[in-house]
């Protein structure tokens, strides 16, 4: 909202600086978002002046050379614009002046000589208009400073959503009286009533009153259709409205002086005269004064006659009884309709005006009559307008000031601050409140001091007594306030610990050399399809997977079973060309664009794309991750399950480095390592990784990782955690990436149900350790760690530790076979372990592994 | 026999001369071994030539000559050790100058990760939160209408929905949070006074993607709700949450705002970190950057998740991450946080 200050300063006396006033309502919750200075830069060189000659220049269809009165002298002037005539009062630009980026100078033309300009208003920044020169009132003075005369300031308001009564300058200047204990100082419309009365030209009928609790209406007669005078279209223009024609303006004037929207309509093109407010039939449709023709909703607030829809209540007219250059005959309407009705419709049409703006914030129904009076004033002053005598006024059940019961210890009880029933009493009153003191007895409330305050009609959002506290800080000023620290007690431990632990994961990832990355968490279900090597119905179904928690190693998809019609599309053939439609997510109806459609189902795809944006610039290789949620559907109308995840990704070189380890790129055990070092970090002792497969990976080069908790019968149950792997070459040429890439995928809930919730310490044995080391030769199929398995299995408790160090192929070994060396090291808990115990146990282990994978110890 | 005497001693002082002059010449521990073979050695060795001698010799002589081949043989010996020690130290300083090292190559650095500003901030925020009596909690990012707009005074077709764009899931009932504020209700529900937490998370908004606007963000929420705290502990947290975060020196204002969810509701400045208040192009010549919404919980919230509102207070803000670390870090553009560039990322 934009408030000229000299328009402010006709309702209450301003003595502050413009900074002062902004700072003073900023303080007080009217935030003042930019101070705007009309007129700035005019300087002293463009002042007022007076044609005083004109005559067509010879030869030139359009230019004009006029004498000019300068209030000091005489100089010529040509001028092109149509509109001047001699004796009108005109902005003149002198030379040396400067209008824009153009600076005016001397100039010689057709034989004339032109020592300066005339100005349009849109030259001199008073609105848009730039048909012709801006003709000065009559009684201007000459030769003075147009900034001196005409220069402003507007100052730019967001009126918060429960204050429709700030919407106009009076409004505003309600606060300013308050706030700087000045007078307001109302306009009071008088005009003579005259010729038939209203009641019996006009019939208003409303038919719903929830949604329109008042209607008033006048008749003006005799209008006559122009433009505003100079003084209101200026107005409008810096209010940021564009003047129309008189009756228009006069309409939108009033709308922002007084806060109440008007609508002119032309009474002779309403049909027999009666207005009936009523709401939509389904399927009616109007064309609004845009031009654009809308199709109604049966819940919209309409203005009709008996023939038809008018105008859309609140929001916008229409073409069918416009005002227009034969009208001469005014109905004027003056109304208060229901906020939510009219955001609702201004909503659904997406079309917000001034009117419906003010209306959906709240106003008050006792404005209507003031408007309407004030509108007639103006038409009748202004447009020599006979104002018909009485309102037909609909208004079936009139509001009543409310009052509530008010301690103004209640003040102190909310915000600490110290304050006087008196001070309270000054700081209501002013803001227009009536406050009267109840005696403590006949409340019998403890004897404290009670007031009753009236709240004034406009103030709609005022209840109870939290409001009125807000309103007294507001008076005495926040800052005010003291400043104390809460001493009131801890409240007991409670929630989950899930900030701590994904901030535990956070440092130990970093630590290993990860950089955190923050991706949005709406993607598209064709980014995330772009993860997989072979896009069908079944490779699509691992976006959705989600560790079992019944206790069965392996996954379930998420919710398939519930969603019965994309089950069905799911399982059937997986060859056929896959919809990414079908890929049950989280929905965004209102997305910003088709690359932000749905709720990532993933934390990968966003893993992958920051590899590829890096990757560009970055010769390194990148070792990132990311912690955050995949949203899982559910039924329809249930909220997504949201699962904390950790995603790694590593591609490419650790480092650029002149050490060879450090240059190498990454590969499958480097990420292997990373996951482990994760798990001994948070103490998971029991997990095991297989192999698997996944339509993001290599076949032969993924894993699936499982952690193990304590089942049933003493057994001991896995539930996976997530994959990792090295991303498919088909995968990996899609996002253009230089290097081969690793990716891991962990579900943080698994992860951490095996944490162990205590560590316990095991005492340190004190007796002799044996090492014996142990080379097998097994088939290149036999996975390591069912050898490592097996050795710990036969070893038995006194088997302390196996470490594999040396895995080797090629010669003196066989083809097809590969090499595993071990250090093995014995010890007894409670007694020195014998050379031949050691022996002999090394013995049964490797007979077990000759059993198991025909292993032969490596001569 | 006297010149015989004399002449073996001569031949033994030329001897000693021969191998001391030889001895000075030696490079190597190996010549030095063969030097002391051939002069010293036990069966070969020069001097012990001499020795077989001995008895050839008169019973005069054999002790002069006894003595000369000791004095000979003690002379070369101690000459020998010292050069021996000479040739060591000179090895081993070789060796050590042989494995000189260029200090100055770089070290084999395991890389290291950096964690996101955004994170970064975050905590920040919740430790000073925490050392306050906070407790952090999280909540759901898809949410219910009622959770993020009703059930906080914000009802269907209330004018205040405007300042939050909303993305649907389900037009009119669930939605992308547009605030932290939702988990205000979740957590009040869920157990009684006293409450204190801190709810740091994503929220969304519907908004054109440009240099400070972002549609998806972080948010960190505070709520506190007992039966004794007022404006004035805002005030004094608040004051205590900027010092630590932005430095011992900083002053906070209230000024009067507007949220449907507390009442009375106030804006919280503090003075400018970079002019200090004097003004400049960061906080638009006004000397004070906003930095969060606060005031006390409404009581029609209070009612909603039924606390009494005449026995219990409360205190809530919300602050933007992202804001607090633009401001914190000097960093100009908010995109930044979530493009990801590692030029950006490791900074933090
Ligand atoms: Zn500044």
């Amino acid at each position: 909202m934009r408030v000229p200050l000299s328009w402010l300063k006709e309702y209450v006396e301003i003595t502050q600086s413009p900074q002062e006033l902004a700072h003073t309502l900023t303080m007080a919750g009217l935030e003042v978002e930019t101070l705007d200075y009309i007129g700035a830069d005019w300087g002293d060189l463009i002042i007022t002046a007076q044609i005083t000659h004109l005559e067509k220049v010879p030869g030139s269809d359009h230019l004009s050379y006029t004498r000019i009165n300068t209030g000091s002298g005489e100089i010529g002037v040509i001028c092109g614009a149509p509109n001047i005539k001699e004796g009108d009062k005109v902005p003149l630009a002198l030379p040396g002046a400067r209008i824009g980026d153009l600076t005016i100078g001397v100039a010689r033309k057709m034989g004339y000589v032109s020592e300066g300009m005339l100005c349009s208003p849109r030259e001199l920044g008073l609105g848009s208009d730039h048909s012709g020169i801006y003709i000065l009132d009559p009684e201007t003075p000459l030769g003075v400073k147009l900034a001196d005369l005409l220069s402003d300031v507007v100052l730019e308001f967001a009126i918060k959503a429960h204050r429709g009564d700030l919407s106009s300058i009076i409004g505003i200047a309600r606060e300013v009286a308050a706030l700087t204990h000045k007078p307001l100082r109302l306009p009071e419309p008088r005009f003579n009533e005259q010729g038939q009365p209203a009641a019996e030209l006009v019939k208003v009928t409303v038919e719903d009153r929830e949604l329109c609790p008042r209607y008033s209406a006048r008749v003006i007669s005799g209008v006559k259709i122009g433009p505003s005078p100079d003084w209101m279209a200026r107005r409008l223009l810096m209010a940021g409205m564009r003047p129309i024609n008189l009756i228009v303006d006069i309409t939108n004037y009033v709308m922002l002086e007084v806060g109440q929207p008007l609508h002119a309509f032309d009474y002779d093109l309403v049909r027999e005269h009666h207005i009936i407010v009523r709401r939509s039939r389904d399927g009616e449709e109007i064309t609004t004064l845009d031009g654009v023709p809308r199709r109604l909703r049966n819940d919209m607030l309409l203005i009709t006659d008996p023939q038809g829809p008018t105008a859309i209540a609140g929001v916008m007219g229409s073409a069918i009884s416009e005002v227009n250059e034969g009208t001469t005959r005014i109905l004027l309407e003056s109304a208060n309709f229901k906020p939510a009705s009219i955001r609702r419709t201004a909503v659904a049409l997406g079309l917000r005006t001034e009117s419906s703006s003010r209306f959906e914030k709240g106003l008050d129904p006792e404005l209507t009559i003031f408007g309407a009076n004030r509108a007639a004033q103006l038409m009748a002053e202004l447009a020599g307008g006979q104002v018909h005598p009485g309102i037909v006024d609909v208004y079936p059940q009139p509001v009543e000031a409310r009052s509530i019961l008010f301690s103004p210890a209640e003040v102190e009880w909310l915000t600490g601050l110290k304050v006087t029933s008196r001070q309270v009493h000054e700081a209501l009153s002013a803001l227009e409140f009536k406050v009267e003191e109840v005696s403590a007895a006949a409340d019998a409330a403890g004897g404290e001091q009670l007031l009753r305050v009236t709240i004034p009609t406009f103030r709609g959002d005022i209840e109870e007594g939290a409001d009125l506290v807000e309103e007294v800080l507001r008076m005495i000023g926040y800052d005010q306030l003291p400043a104390t620290v809460p001493e009131g007690p801890l409240p007991e431990p409670q929630g989950d610990h899930w900030f701590e632990r994904e901030y535990e994961i956070r440092e130990i990832l970093i630590g290993l050399g990860l950089h955190e990355i923050l991706t949005y968490a709406m993607t598209s279900r064709q980014r995330m399809l772009n993860l997989l090597a072979e896009v069908n119905a079944q490779t699509a179904q691992v976006l959705l997977q989600k560790p079992a928690d019944d206790g069965q190693a392996g996954w379930v998809i998420a919710s398939a079973q519930e969603r019965a019609g994309s089950e069905d599309d799911l399982a059937s053939d997986g060859r056929k060309p896959f919809d990414a439609r079908s890929l049950p997510a989280v929905t965004i109806a209102n997305p910003l664009s088709n690359e932000l459609e749905c709720m990532r189902l993933t934390l990968l795809s966003g893993l992958m794309e920051t590899l590829q944006e890096n990757s560009k610039r970055n010769r390194a290789g990148l070792r990132l991750f990311e912690i955050g949620r995949r949203y899982l559907p559910r039924g329809a109308g249930e909220l997504p399950e949201e699962r904390r995840c950790a995603g790694l990704a590593l591609c490419g070189p650790a480092a650029i480095s002149w050490v060879p380890e450090l240059a190498r790129p990454a590969d499958f055990y480097d990420l292997k390592g990373i996951v482990e070092t994760l798990l001994e970090r948070l103490h998971i002792r029991r997990y095991r990784f297989s192999a698997a497969q996944h339509p993001t990976f290599h076949p032969g080069r993924c894993a699936v990782l499982e952690v193990g908790r304590p089942g049933m019968d003493n057994g001991e149950r896995f539930t996976p955690v997530g994959f990792l792997g090295e991303v498919h070459p088909l995968v990996q040429q899609r996002y253009d990436l230089p290097h081969r890439a690793y990716l891991c995928e962990l579900d943080l809930e698994t992860l951490y149900a095996a944490v162990p919730e205590r560590l316990n310490y095991a005492p340190i044995s004190r007796h002799q350790e044996l090492t014996r080391d142990l080379a097998v030769v097994v088939d290149q199929q036999v996975p390591a760690r069912a050898v490592q398995e097996a050795i710990e299995r036969h070893g038995g408790e006194l088997l302390r530790t196996v470490a594999l160090f040396d895995v080797y192929t090629g010669t003196p070994i066989p083809p097809g076979k590969k090499s595993l060396t071990y250090t093995l090291l014995y010890q007894a808990r409670d007694r020195t372990l014998t050379d031949a115990e050691a022996n002999a146990l090394q013995e049964r282990i490797v007979a077990a592994l000759g059993e198991e994978f025909g292993a032969v110890l490596r001569s | 026999m006297i010149e015989q005497l004399d002449a073996l001693l001569a031949q033994l002082d030329a001897l000693q001369e021969r191998a001391l002059r030889e001895l000075e010449a030696i490079n190597s521990l190996a010549e030095l071994e063969d030097w002391d073979v051939r002069y010293l050695g036990r069966h070969r060795g020069e001097l012990k030539n001499f020795s077989t001698l001995i008895p050839k010799l008169g019973k005069a002589e054999r002790p002069v000559i006894g003595q000369k081949i000791n004095a000979v043989k003690e002379k070369l010996e101690s000459a020998l050790e010292a050069r021996r020690q000479e040739l060591r130290d000179r090895e081993l300083r070789e060796a050590l100058e042989r494995e000189r090292l260029d200090v100055t190559l770089p070290g084999r650095a395991l890389p290291a990760g950096h964690m996101h500003p955004i994170s970064r901030t975050i905590l920040e925020v919740a430790r000073i939160f925490t050392r306050m009596g906070f407790q952090v909690v999280q909540g759901p990012e898809v949410e219910t209408d009622y959770y993020n707009f009703q059930a906080l005074n914000i009802p269907v077709d209330h004018p205040a929905r405007d300042m939050q764009d909303t993305f649907w899931v389900v037009p009119g009932e669930i939605l992308l949070r547009t605030q932290t504020s939702p988990m205000q209700i979740r957590v009040m529900q869920a157990t009684r006074p006293p409450v204190r937490v801190i709810v740091p998370g994503k929220v969304f908004r519907h908004e054109a993607i440009d240099a400070s606007h972002e549609a998806m963000f972080h948010q960190i929420e505070g709520l506190l709700v007992d039966e004794r705290c007022t404006m004035a502990d805002l005030k004094g947290s608040l004051a205590r949450f900027a010092r630590e975060m932005f430095g011992e020196d900083r002053r906070v204002r209230f000024r009067g705002s507007y949220f449907p969810f507390t009442e009375p509701s106030a804006e919280v400045d503090i003075d400018c970190i970079l002019c200090k208040g004097s003004g400049c192009r960061l906080c638009k010549y006004s000397g004070w950057l906003e930095i969060l919404g606060s005031g006390m919980v409404h009581p029609r919230v209070l009612r909603e998740v039924g606390y009494d509102p005449r026995k219990y207070r409360g205190y809530a803000f919300g602050m933007g991450v992202e804001r607090i670390a633009m401001l914190k870090y000097a960093i100009g553009e908010i995109r930044l946080f979530s493009g990801n560039d590692l030029r950006f990322l490791r900074q933090f």
